[in-house]
């Protein structure tokens, strides 16, 4: 069984810099269950943005120590992964009652990693960290259409760190 | 115009004018929203919890209770003290509109303690960090992402993420909202080991 494990910008932003005990438990389970954050290219633009109103994210911190990285383009030539970025656009303007136009492609992106993965056969589950509930759960139904509703899991940023926190991670 | 209906106008203008000065202060925020979480609580405990001085939480109540926002629920002594539920809606020039709740004064009384916040109303005004919450609301909802927010108010993902975050403990203080996603304990991964750090 293979997993492959999807992170979103909420799950680095969650967890604060490396100094934070949050930082060090997600990457303590990292390292005890062989997990490495797979970042799609939009997440990794998203982290690394040149604002001087935030604070920077310790993305590359989590790189460097080899339990994150950044994914490959994805390839929009597979019609599953077109097909899954348009759902997704979909699913979230209609959660707010908006053109699937205005929905930006870097919420796709997720569940287009996703699909891109399982449909090359790279992996036979995948677990999408996300802070965003809409493009979590928009990934799991759209996945769901696909065929793909056993292999795909929403996991929320904030409760994952709390319940790692609370398990004495 | 009638007298009543310019009497009433005035009143509606002191609230506002005392919600107002609730924003503008946030250790009057910090108590408002302090004495909203609980049902009634005596200037002793105002002090014990919120580590005031005894001048200082007697002339804070007081101001609070001259404002009309906080009322004495019972005359014997020790006075106890209870906040009035404030849902103001304010409407701008144009058809914007935003409604106070206690859920933003609340948020306002954090940023001496959240940094996020703090810039963000730095930023963006009371009325830019009304404007998050209703976005926080929404996306701990299952309604909207960050990426719509930063789109929305032409900010970046990572500072609309940030104030996100910075909100979330006011919205679920506030608002009755299930938590989405899996568990840790549904991820069924195999084998946590108890400490190898």
């Amino acid at each position: 069984m293979n997993r492959f494990y999807i992170a979103d910008t909420g799950l680095f932003v969650a967890m604060g810099q490396p100094s934070n005990s949050r930082y060090q438990a997600v990457r303590r389970f990292a390292r005890q269950n062989d997990v490495t954050f797979v970042l799609p290219e939009r997440v990794y633009e998203e982290l690394t943005v040149d604002d001087p109103d935030v604070e920077d994210v310790p993305v590359d911190a989590a790189i460097d120590e080899g339990w994150a990285m950044v994914a490959t383009p994805l390839e929009f030539s597979k019609p599953i992964v077109s097909r899954v970025m348009d759902g997704i656009q979909r699913y979230i303007a209609n959660a707010d009652d908006r053109p699937a136009d205005e929905v930006e492609r870097a919420d796709a992106a997720l569940a287009a990693l996703a699909a891109q993965e399982l449909c090359m056969g790279a992996a036979t589950e995948v677990y999408i960290y996300t802070t965003d509930i809409a493009a979590g759960e928009g990934a799991e139904t759209v996945l769901a259409s696909e065929g793909y509703g056993d292999s795909v899991t929403f996991v929320n940023g904030f409760r994952f760190i709390e319940d790692l926190r609370s398990t004495g991670h | 115009m009638s007298r009543t209906s310019n009497r009433a106008n005035g009143d509606i203008v002191r609230d506002f004018l005392s919600i107002a000065d609730l924003l503008g202060e946030t250790q009057l925020a910090q108590l408002y929203a302090y004495l909203a979480r609980g049902s009634e609580a005596t200037v002793q405990d105002v002090m014990d919890d919120l580590d005031l001085a005894q001048g200082t939480a007697y002339s804070y109540v007081n101001r609070l209770v001259d404002a009309g926002v906080v009322e004495v629920t019972d005359d014997e002594q020790p006075r106890r003290y209870a906040a009035r539920e404030i849902d103001l809606t304010v409407t701008q020039a144009g058809d914007r509109e935003y409604t106070i709740t206690p859920a933003l004064i609340d948020a306002v009384g954090r940023r001496e303690t959240n940094a996020d916040i703090d810039t963000y109303i730095d930023r963006h005004g009371v009325a830019g960090l009304a404007t998050a919450l209703t976005y926080a609301v929404a996306r701990e909802r299952g309604e909207v992402t960050h990426r719509l927010m930063a789109d929305d108010l032409d900010i970046s993902p990572l500072a609309a993420e940030m104030i996100l975050q910075a909100l979330r403990a006011v919205v679920h203080e506030h608002y009755d909202i299930e938590e989405a996603g899996a568990s840790l304990e549904e991820l069924d991964i195999d084998d946590i080991s108890a400490d190898d750090a």
